[in-house]
């Protein structure tokens, strides 16, 4: 099966002459959840805007469904209503005065009836824990609040892919594992997720497909375990291994622990120690 | 700033705009219509009354809001009592015309702030966009209002940076500090202002702001409510003017 959404060999050229992505290829696989790696200023937001139609290719292009796209009216009307993408910073995405109103902004757009805008408004809301929220001035909202708002106001367009630019930054602990658990249930109904992100621990334990992105260049895709173990390309794009599979491999090494596949997250690897009563060591020293 | 705060606090946030809107008018009208100075208190009472006990808005607000154009009435009424001609001397026979034309001023002041402390910028544009006004006009103003804050917290953010790098330690500090936030914000205004657009882009923007209309659920009532209010209003001014 093609791949949903594929960029092939896309240069991108800013108008100061400085290079946002240099012959870079990758390809979104449908239903799956992917994390796209890269240090700041690798081309990671500039790939986005790509797939959402936002920037257009100075050479290469993009596919929807395997077939080249049409940067026509049409064609970036059907894209942007597939691809929904959420930007880092959230002011700069939420233009109206009251949450209610910039979520209903992009149904709106796609033509629906007041009804049935209304209904996803609510979906999206009930979705992100905003409902109560409805009637607020966006300016009275908390950063993570704000952020909820920016993903409702895509997730009530009910994309088939859902991109999201840095969705972790600056959000507390509680609310990036909530985040990962409405991300977790869209992928579960089938929705695309990509987020670009710079933490490799969580990228490794959430994601399916890792893609590295290095200068502009995606220089590695495939399944987390098989990229994750890379450490060379990890380094590449100022990444270290994944603690996990660090801490596996040292574990592996020492012998406490059988070789194998490695746990996705610190907690499976310490799940996965054998239990060893404390005073069998103390009698053995060596 | 207070205005917004306090018409989003206040207990009146979720009647039907369309209503308040009436009972202003009616105030208004009524103030027009009114004659005696008397009376014209009496509007200006009952209309302040309804803003502080109806609609619950703070009295510290309804005075900090209220200083500024009683201040200029009062100033204004004092040049009207004043008036120059072989140097300044008052002219206490026009004391009851300018007594009738403040009150007048004061009732129309609190019919208008009884509606804008009470409703929300967003709920007074979809109240607008109802009564067909330019949809260019209402979408700059619902953009200029998000700006409004948007900037404000850019402006705030940018005071606090500078200050902690001892921005604003002496007068010549201040100004420079102050000059080069003026000129940051320029780049700032017009970097956003294309990431909207972008924003905008992204979910599908046609060329037209569609923002989906609030419902109010009794708005029937409240409008009823309000056209009752409203003509105990008229009937005192009409009442006057027999």
């Amino acid at each position: 099966m093609s791949p949903l959404l594929e960029l092939q060999a896309v240069e991108h050229v800013f108008a100061d002459g400085s290079a946002g992505l240099r012959n870079c290829s990758v390809a979104l696989a449908r239903g799956r959840r992917h994390a796209l790696l890269g240090a700041n200023g690798a081309g990671k937001t500039t790939l986005l805007q790509h797939l959402n139609g936002l920037l257009r290719p100075s050479a290469g292009r993009l596919l929807l469904d395997g077939r080249p796209f049409e940067y026509d009216r049409a064609g970036l009307a059907e894209l942007r209503r597939r691809v929904g993408l959420v930007f880092q910073n959230p002011d700069r995405q939420l233009f109206s005065a009251q949450v209610e109103e910039d979520v209903s902004f992009g149904p709106l757009n796609l033509g629906l009836d007041h009804a049935t805008v209304r209904a996803r408004v609510a979906a999206a809301l009930d979705a992100v824990g905003m409902r109560e929220h409805a009637q607020r001035p966006v300016h009275h909202l908390s950063f993570g609040q704000k952020k909820r708002v920016c993903i409702a106001g895509v997730l009530a367009m009910e994309p088939e892919v859902l991109l999201l630019d840095e969705p972790m930054a600056g959000l507390d602990a509680p609310m990036q594992a909530e985040l990962a658990q409405l991300l977790d249930s869209l992928a579960a109904r089938g929705v695309t997720v990509l987020l670009s992100t710079h933490d490799i621990d969580f990228a490794y334990g959430w994601a399916d497909d890792l893609h590295l992105m290095v200068a502009g260049r995606c220089i590695a895709s495939g399944p987390a375990p098989e990229v994750a173990a890379q450490a060379g390309l990890l380094h590449a794009c100022g990444q270290r291994l994944p603690l996990a599979l660090a801490l596996h491999a040292h574990l592996v090494a020492r012998g406490v622990l059988p070789r194998g596949p490695a746990p996705r997250s610190v907690e499976a690897v310490l799940d996965a120690l054998p239990v060893v009563p404390i005073h069998s060591q103390q009698g053995n020293p060596t | 700033m207070r205005i917004d705060t306090a018409a989003y606090a206040c207990r009146w946030r979720g009647v039907a705009p369309q209503a308040k809107a009436l009972f202003a008018l009616a105030g208004v009208v009524a103030a027009w219509l009114a004659r005696s100075p008397g009376v014209l208190g009496l509007l200006a009472l009952l209309s302040m009354l309804v803003t502080l006990l109806g609609a619950r808005v703070a009295l510290r607000t309804y005075i900090s809001v209220l200083l500024a154009p009683l201040g200029f009435l009062l100033l204004s009424c004092l040049t009207m009592l004043a008036s120059p001609g072989g140097g300044w001397h008052w002219m206490p026979a026009l004391l009851p015309a300018v007594a009738v034309t403040a009150l007048r001023s004061l009732a129309v002041l609190a019919a208008l702030l009884g509606l804008v402390l009470t409703t929300p910028m967003p709920d007074l544009l979809a109240l607008l966009r109802r009564l067909r006004v330019p949809e260019l006009l209402l979408d700059l103003m619902a953009l200029s209002y998000r700006m409004l804050f948007v900037l404000r917290q850019a402006w705030e953010e940018g005071v606090t940076a500078q200050s902690a790098r001892l921005g604003y330690r002496g007068w010549r500090h201040a100004w420079r500090s102050t000059g080069l936030l003026a000129g940051q914000m320029a780049v700032q205004v017009w970097q956003r202002a294309a990431a909207l657009q972008m924003a905008a882009d992204a979910r599908g923007y046609q060329g037209t702001l569609r923002f989906l209309p609030a419902a109010y659920p009794q708005a029937r009532r409240q409008n009823a409510y309000a056209v009752l209010a409203g003509t105990l209003l008229l009937a005192i001014a009409v009442g006057d003017r027999l």
